[in-house]
């Protein structure tokens, strides 16, 4: 029994270094939230961090940088720099400890081109998986025809994109309380970024293409039903496809962060066993807490699902 | 075997004469009441009809949405809503096997919508409110609300939550219908979350709150809103249980438009919390609501007949 993490992230020790003495970083002020001060693991070393892997019987992390380094609205230049250097690093540590981590490289999202190249050099030269990108870019949905020559790239790299919001929310725009941006707001965006792939007529573009949704996917298991009223009954929600969108549900993958058994279980329900993906967002406070041992216990999942979620599905996915 | 229908609206018929005769109603223009469906035009008797062909016994009528108007001086809205509302008890005088009503009121002013609210239980006959997920981006669990939820508590109304353009996701995706489709049930989970970790349903235990398109996602996140209070002190300012112990405090209508998921609310909030709510004559109403119930080989006869009509009789006494 092997356990892979898709959904664990890590602060470079570049950025670290520099909040340390409280300088910026590639114009990133040292308060933007990537150490976060109430957390401590954020600013763990590498072998502090497999040591808490240990305990947690998680075997692979799959890095992605944190979110906070995402900063799409800042300089394009700037960010490409940030992202190679981000990148290099969590290549080294995917060198110096083979067995316990791979990687998913940041990218400068608010030049598509410039996030080609470095998906292209994270592929092909840092043997990184794939790239972690935000929900949207500066507003800006994947429907939008500036992506896809990205949508190509990682098709034909078989990448994968994994799909985590970085910052505000759709819920913030209402409330910013009770840390529901976080508890409603990221599924909820999620849920948008299915649709915008999906209603967007980029899957059907790049069928090959391989999206996880973290969180779950958001609500879009449960709220599929209505999309697919909605595609139904309004012309505007079939502008670009001709099938309706549960079809495509299976078409993504979904790590299985739900905190909640049943919402695991009607996820493989509706998706597919082979489409959900071991992830614990580790270090945040809003992970699993023992996530090997939160899949094990569970009744209403066969150890079959549980190996497939726990490492077969990454296993295959990312040829490790 | 009854079929009580607790989210079905009604545009003004009274606004509709006056749009076709070119006269002023309270500023409102053609373009408004969703006056595109043509179900909307339907007079009493049509409506009616067309509930006999789809199975549906009563329905308890709100004013669409176009005519919450929290956006305008009260006056006007207190107007409009007295005119809604007074509509709505005709069509109840007229009809009363086939008729029940929930009021509008006029929520930018908090002690106008509990006058109105007031008449609309104790003059004419309705048994509770139809409102918004919000008023004006001002969320439920701001304080200058609690006399209303106070008066809706003492007066036994329900209170039925129904957002109105805009949703949380138009500023994010206006394309694909998606405000609608995920913005309705994205909004209804705020609200929820709003009431819940706001201390509202604490302070008013006996609050009868149905949330319609069933809860919209709050029943399937509840497992991360739990997570959230157990990690964030900004998450346990007003309550001291985690946001799932306050799932059965809720009623949910059935509009899910999938079988699985309406299995998991009823799983998840108990089959007594569950009410048939169509959305008619909206495109996005359930067709054959009560054919799509009937049908369902996970729900048991028993549950069934508590989503159909059991639950909303006793709860309306209807």
């Amino acid at each position: 029994m092997r356990s892979i993490d898709i959904h664990a992230h890590i602060t470079p020790e570049g950025y670290i270094r520099a909040a340390e003495k409280g300088e910026d970083w590639y114009g990133i002020p040292a308060t933007n939230g990537g150490m976060s001060n109430n957390n401590p693991r954020t600013t763990w070393t590498p072998e502090q961090r497999i040591a808490d892997m240990d305990s947690l019987s998680v075997d692979v992390q799959v890095l992605s940088t944190t979110a906070y380094l995402y900063n799409y609205d800042r300089p394009a230049a700037d960010i490409a720099k940030m992202s190679i250097e981000a990148n290099d690093y969590v290549s080294q540590l995917t060198k110096d400890f083979p067995t316990r981590f791979a990687g998913l490289a940041n990218l400068p999202m608010q030049d598509v081109g410039a996030s080609v190249a470095e998906l292209e050099r994270s592929m092909t030269q840092l043997g990184l998986k794939g790239a972690m990108i935000g929900d949207h870019v500066n507003g800006k949905n994947y429907d939008d025809p500036e992506f896809l020559p990205l949508w190509k790239a990682a098709e034909e790299l078989g990448a994968v994109i994994l799909v985590h919001q970085g910052g505000d929310t759709v819920v913030s725009t209402l409330t910013t309380k009770y840390h529901l941006p976080n508890s409603i707001g990221n599924l909820a965006d999620r849920t948008v970024t299915f649709s915008s792939f999906v209603f967007g007529g980029v899957m059907d573009k790049h069928p090959n293409l391989k999206i996880c949704l973290s969180h779950g996917g958001g609500f879009t298991c449960f709220g599929i039903g209505r999309l697919d009223r909605g595609w139904s009954v309004r012309r505007e929600a079939r502008v670009n496809i001709v099938q309706k969108p549960s079809n495509y549900i299976k078409m993504f993958y979904y790590d299985c962060l739900t905190h909640d058994e049943r919402a695991l279980r009607m996820l493989i329900d509706t998706v597919g066993i082979d489409k959900v993906l071991f992830g614990t967002d580790w270090p945040f406070d809003m992970m699993l807490d023992w996530p090997v041992a939160w899949l094990m216990d569970m009744e209403s999942l066969s150890l079959e699902e549980k190996e497939a979620i726990l490492y077969r599905n990454l296993e295959d996915l990312l040829g490790i | 075997m009854r079929t009580i229908d607790i989210h079905a609206h009604l545009s003004s018929q009274r606004f509709q004469h006056a749009m076709k005769n070119g006269k002023e109603w309270h500023g409102m223009t053609a373009d408004e009441g969703e006056l595109d469906n043509p179900m909307n035009h339907w007079d009493p008797e049509q409506r009616i009809k067309d509930m006999n062909s789809i199975g549906i016994d009563v329905q308890v009528v709100t004013a669409n949405v176009a005519f919450y108007k929290y956006d305008q001086p009260v006056d006007v809205a207190a107007a409009i809503a007295r005119e809604t509302n007074d509509e709505i008890r005709e069509m109840m005088v007229d009809h009363p096997d086939r008729i029940s009503g929930l009021a509008n009121v006029p929520m930018q002013d908090i002690n106008a919508a509990i006058a109105e609210m007031d008449r609309a239980m104790n003059v004419l006959g309705m048994k509770g409110v139809m409102i918004n997920d919000h008023v004006n981006d001002v969320l439920y669990d701001d304080p200058i609300f609690d006399p209303f939820w106070k008066a809706a508590e003492d007066m036994g109304a329900l209170v039925l939550i129904h957002q109105a353009r805009p949703t949380t996701v138009n500023p994010r995706l206006n394309k694909f219908h998606a405000p609608n489709s995920i913005g309705n049930l994205t909004d209804r989970t705020i609200t929820f979350a709003t009431f819940v970790f706001g201390g509202v349903m604490d302070k008013y235990p006996n609050l009868k709150i149905c949330l319609c398109h069933g809860g919209g996602y709050t029943c399937f996140g509840i497992g991360r809103m739990d997570r959230g209070y157990e990690v964030r002190p900004e998450a346990r300012v007003n309550i001291q249980k985690p946001p799932s112990e306050y799932l059965r405090s809720f009623y949910y209508d059935c509009l899910t438009h999938s079988e699985a998921s309406l299995r998991y609310l009823v799983s998840s909030v108990g089959a007594d919390r569950v009410v048939l709510g169509t959305d008619w004559p909206a495109d996005m109403k359930l067709d054959w609501p009560v054919a799509w119930v009937l049908g369902m080989d996970s729900l048991t006869q028993d549950e069934k007949e508590m989503i159909l009509w059991k639950n909303l009789e006793g709860l309306l006494n209807i």
